[in-house]
C-alpha cells in the first residue's frame, strides 16, 4: 500500500479518536433539560404509575400522592424512572417512604411486616414534605445515567469505527503471512471455532466427568453440590439473617450462580497457559479453544445449578412472568464479557506472574461491589447506586437477570445494550492480541 | 527425485530472556534488561523429501527441540520460514493433553483430536491403538493409576497409529519394556516403508543408524552438516569425543 494511503488512514483514525473524546466531554458538560419523572407506587393491590412533568417538579407543585377509593393501602415501595422505562433512578422502600411524609389527611400510617400501612376512609391523601420535593428536583435535574450511557455508546461506536477502518485498510493491503487485520482474525476465529468444536465439547465433558470420577456418589454430585449450596443460602440468608428483601434466598442464589460463572472464567483465564503447558508446549492449538472449553465446563455445571434454582423458584412460589425473557440477554452479555476479559487476561497472565493474585483480589472486590447479597439501588448512597449500575457490568447484569427472574421486571436495557457493544469489542480485542502473540507464549512458560 | 515434504528456509529462533517477569523483578530491581536475547536456532535451512527419515543430532541445548517445535507450528520462527506443503505435522511427545483423572479411552480421544483428527476417525482407530498399547483392561481406568511405562506406551500408541503426514519424534523411542521397545522399532520400520516423512531427534546413534536416510547435525543452533547417515554420524562422534 502506498505511503499516502497509510497516512490518510492514520489521520482518519486520529480524527475518530478526537471526535470520540470531544463527544464524551460534550456529553459530560452539556446542560440537558430537566427530565420528566415517572413514579411507580407498588402496593399490595398492584402497581400505580404517576407521570410528573418537569415543570411541575421544578415549581415544587407536586406535594401530594392520592389514593382514590381506598380505606387501606399497603405500600411496599416507590420507584422513580426517567425517560427510559427500564432504568431505575431511585427506589424508596416502605421504611424510607415514611421519612418523606408530612401528614396523612384524615388518616394514619404505621409499618407492619414489610409494608407501610395507610388507613383512612374512602380517600387517602399523603402530604409529602419539603425534603421529598427537593429530592424530586434533584432527580429531575440530574442526567447521570443517561450521560453515562451516551458516553459509553460514543466510546464503543468510535472503537467500532476504528476496527472498520482497520478492516478497510486490510482489504487494500496486499496479503502477507504476518497480517493481523480484523477480517483475517475474525475469519480465522470462525474457522478455528468450527475445527475445534468437537474437541471443546469433548474436553469439557471429559473434565466434568474427571471431577467426580473418584467420588463415591459420582454423578449425583452435579446436583447435590448446588442443592446443598442453595440450602445454606436459604437457611443463612432466608431464616437467620431475615433480610428485608422479598424472596431473599432466591435473590442471593440466582445472583451467586451468575457471578460464579464470570468469576471462574476470568480467574481461570489468567493461569490458563501456565496450567495447560502440557498441551501448549506440545501441539499447536488456538488458545481460545482452551478458554471456551473451560467456559463450557462451567456452563454445564451452571445448567445443573439452574435445575436447583428452578426447584427453588417453585418452592418459594416466585411469580414468573413474560419479562423473564430478559434473563437470557443478561446471561449472553455476561458470557461475552467473560470471554473478552478472559482473553485479555489470558494474554497478560503469560507475561506477568503476579497477575493471578491481583486478579483474584480484584474479582473479590468486584463481587462485593456487585450487589450479590444486597440490592444495589436501595443499599448504596444516592449518586453511587446509579453509577454502580452503569459502570460496573457485574452489578448491571446481575441486577437485570434478577429483576427479570425474581421480580418480573425489565431493568437496565439501554445499559445492557451498551455493555453488549463493549463486550463484543473486548472479544475482538482479545482475539486479536492472542492471535498476534500466541506464538511466543511457549517460549515464556 | 520424489516430492519435497518439508522445506525449512533460513530459520532463526530467539528466546528473549526475562520476558517472563514478575512484579518483584520489574519494580524492585528497577528496569528490566531487554538485551538478553538467546538465539536458539541460527539460520538453518534444509529440505526433506517425502517418505524420508531425517535424524537430527547435536549436544544438549543445541536447539533441536526448538527446531522441531517450530516445525510443528507451536511457535513461529523469528526469521525465515517453514513450508510444510500442506502436510499435517505432529510432534510425537509424551501425553499430549492427558488428564490423569480421565480413563485411557477418553484420553486417547482427547489427544487424538488435539493432533487435528476428527472424532470419528479417532474412534475408528480406537481398537488398534488399544491393542498396540497393550494396556488391556487398564484402558477403562483413570490414567493416574497407570505406571509410567504404561503411560508412555499409551501416548506412543496414539501418535504412532493416528496418521499424520510428517511425524516429529523427540527421543521417545526408548519407552516401555524390552518387548514394547521391539514393537515400537517394528512400528517405526513400518512407518518408514509407508509414505510418511519422519524427523527424529535422538542421542542414540544406534537408533539413528538403523532408521535414518539422512542426518542433520546442529551445534549451538548453527548448521554443521547434512548428509548420509554414516558419514555425518562418524564425524559427529569424533567431535563429541574431543
Amino acid at each position: 500500500m502506498s505511503k499516502n494511503l497509510k497516512g490518510v488512514f492514520r489521520v482518519v483514525k486520529m480524527l475518530i479518536i478526537v471526535l470520540g473524546i470531544a463527544g464524551i466531554i460534550w456529553t459530560g458538560l452539556h446542560q440537558f433539560n430537566n427530565r420528566n419523572i415517572m413514579m411507580e407506587i407498588e402496593t399490595e393491590q398492584g402497581k400505580q404509575a404517576i407521570f410528573i412533568s418537569n415543570d411541575v417538579i421544578a415549581k415544587g407543585q407536586f406535594t401530594t400522592i392520592l389514593f382514590e377509593d381506598a380505606d387501606e393501602v399497603r405500600l411496599k415501595k416507590i420507584k422513580f424512572f426517567g425517560q427510559w422505562k427500564s432504568v431505575l433512578l431511585k427506589e424508596l422502600s416502605y421504611s424510607n417512604v415514611a421519612a418523606y411524609v408530612e401528614t396523612i389527611q384524615q388518616g394514619k400510617m404505621h409499618t407492619e411486616s414489610g409494608q407501610l400501612v395507610l388507613t383512612g376512609n374512602g380517600r387517602i391523601c399523603m402530604e409529602m414534605n419539603a425534603s421529598f420535593v427537593k429530592m424530586m428536583q434533584e432527580l429531575s435535574a440530574s442526567f447521570l445515567q443517561e450521560r453515562l450511557v451516551i458516553m459509553g455508546l460514543i466510546a464503543s461506536l468510535a472503537a467500532i469505527m476504528i476496527i472498520v477502518c482497520n478492516a478497510i485498510q486490510e482489504k487494500l493491503t496486499e496479503n502477507n503471512w504476518n497480517n493481523h487485520g480484523p477480517i483475517y482474525d475474525i475469519k480465522r476465529f470462525c474457522r478455528d471455532l468450527v475445527k475445534y468444536w468437537q474437541y471443546m465439547v469433548f474436553s469439557a465433558k471429559a473434565d466434568l466427568r474427571a471431577e467426580v470420577a473418584d467420588s463415591y456418589l459420582n454423578r449425583l454430585w452435579w446436583l447435590l453440590e448446588p442443592f446443598f449450596n442453595m440450602l445454606i443460602y436459604v437457611i443463612v440468608f432466608g431464616q437467620v439473617m431475615g433480610n428485608s428483601i422479598e424472596n431473599y434466598a432466591t435473590f442471593v442464589f440466582s445472583g451467586l450462580l451468575m457471578w460464579n460463572f464470570f468469576n471462574k472464567t476470568v480467574g481461570y483465564s489468567v493461569k490458563l497457559v501456565r496450567s495447560n503447558r502440557d498441551i501448549v508446549t506440545k501441539v499447536y492449538i488456538p488458545k481460545f479453544v482452551i478458554l471456551i472449553s473451560n467456559m463450557m465446563l462451567n456452563f454445564m455445571k451452571l445448567a445443573f445449578s439452574m435445575i436447583v434454582l428452578l426447584v427453588m423458584l417453585a418452592v418459594f412460589k416466585v411469580h414468573i412472568g413474560i419479562n423473564v425473557i430478559w434473563f437470557f440477554p443478561a446471561y449472553l452479555v455476561m458470557m461475552l464479557l467473560a470471554f473478552g476479559v478472559g482473553m485479555i487476561f489470558l494474554h497478560l497472565g503469560v507475561y506477568v506472574d503476579d497477575l493471578s493474585y491481583a486478579v483474584g483480589i480484584l474479582l473479590n472486590m468486584l463481587m462485593f461491589l456487585s450487589g450479590i447479597f444486597y440490592n444495589v439501588m436501595t443499599t448504596l448512597q444516592d449518586p453511587l447506586n446509579g453509577m454502580m449500575l452503569c459502570l460496573n457490568p457485574a452489578a448491571m447484569f446481575i441486577d437485570t437477570m434478577r429483576q427479570a427472574l425474581v421480580y418480573n421486571t425489565v431493568a437496565n436495557l439501554p445499559v445492557l445494550g451498551v455493555w453488549f457493544l463493549i463486550a463484543i469489542i473486548l472479544c475482538y480485542i482479545g482475539i486479536h492480541i492472542v492471535y498476534k502473540n500466541e506464538n511466543s507464549y511457549v517460549k515464556v512458560v | 527425485m520424489s516430492d519435497i515434504a518439508l522445506e525449512v528456509n533460513h530459520v532463526s529462533i530467539d528466546y528473549k530472556n526475562l520476558m517472563h517477569m514478575s512484579l518483584h523483578q520489574g519494580v524492585l530491581k528497577g528496569d528490566v534488561k531487554r538485551a538478553d536475547i538467546i538465539r536458539a536456532v541460527d539460520d538453518i535451512s534444509f529440505t526433506v523429501e517425502k517418505g524420508k527419515i531425517l535424524g537430527i543430532v547435536g549436544r544438549n541445548g543445541s536447539g533441536k527441540t526448538t527446531l522441531l517445535r517450530s516445525i510443528a507450528g507451536i511457535f513461529r520462527p523469528d526469521e525465515g520460514n517453514i513450508d510444510t506443503k500442506g502436510n499435517r505435522v505432529s510432534l510425537m511427545a509424551i501425553g499430549i493433553g492427558f488428564n490423569p483423572r480421565n480413563t485411557g479411552r477418553e484420553n486417547i480421544l482427547k489427544s487424538g483430536m488435539l493432533l487435528g483428527c476428527q472424532l470419528d476417525y479417532v474412534k475408528e482407530h480406537m481398537d488398534e491403538i488399544i491393542e498396540f498399547s497393550e494396556l488391556g483392561d487398564f484402558i477403562d481406568r483413570p490414567v493416574r493409576t497407570y505406571s509410567s511405562g504404561m503411560y508412555s506406551k499409551l501416548s506412543f500408541a496414539v501418535t504412532a497409529i493416528l496418521d499424520t503426514d510428517i511425524m516429529l519424534v523427540d527421543e521417545v523411542l526408548s519407552v516401555g519394556d524390552e518387548h514394547f521397545r521391539k514393537k515400537s522399532y517394528a512400528k517405526m520400520e513400518e512407518l518408514m516403508l509407508s509414505n510418511r516423512t519422519v524427523l527424529i531427534v535422538s542421542h542414540a546413534t544406534d537408533t539413528l543408524k538403523k532408521f535414518c536416510d539422512e542426518i542433520l547435525w546442529i551445534n549451538d543452533g548453527k548448521f554443521m552438516q547434512l548428509g548420509d547417515t554414516e558419514g555425518v554420524l562418524s564425524e559427529y562422534d569424533e567431535f563429541m569425543n574431543l
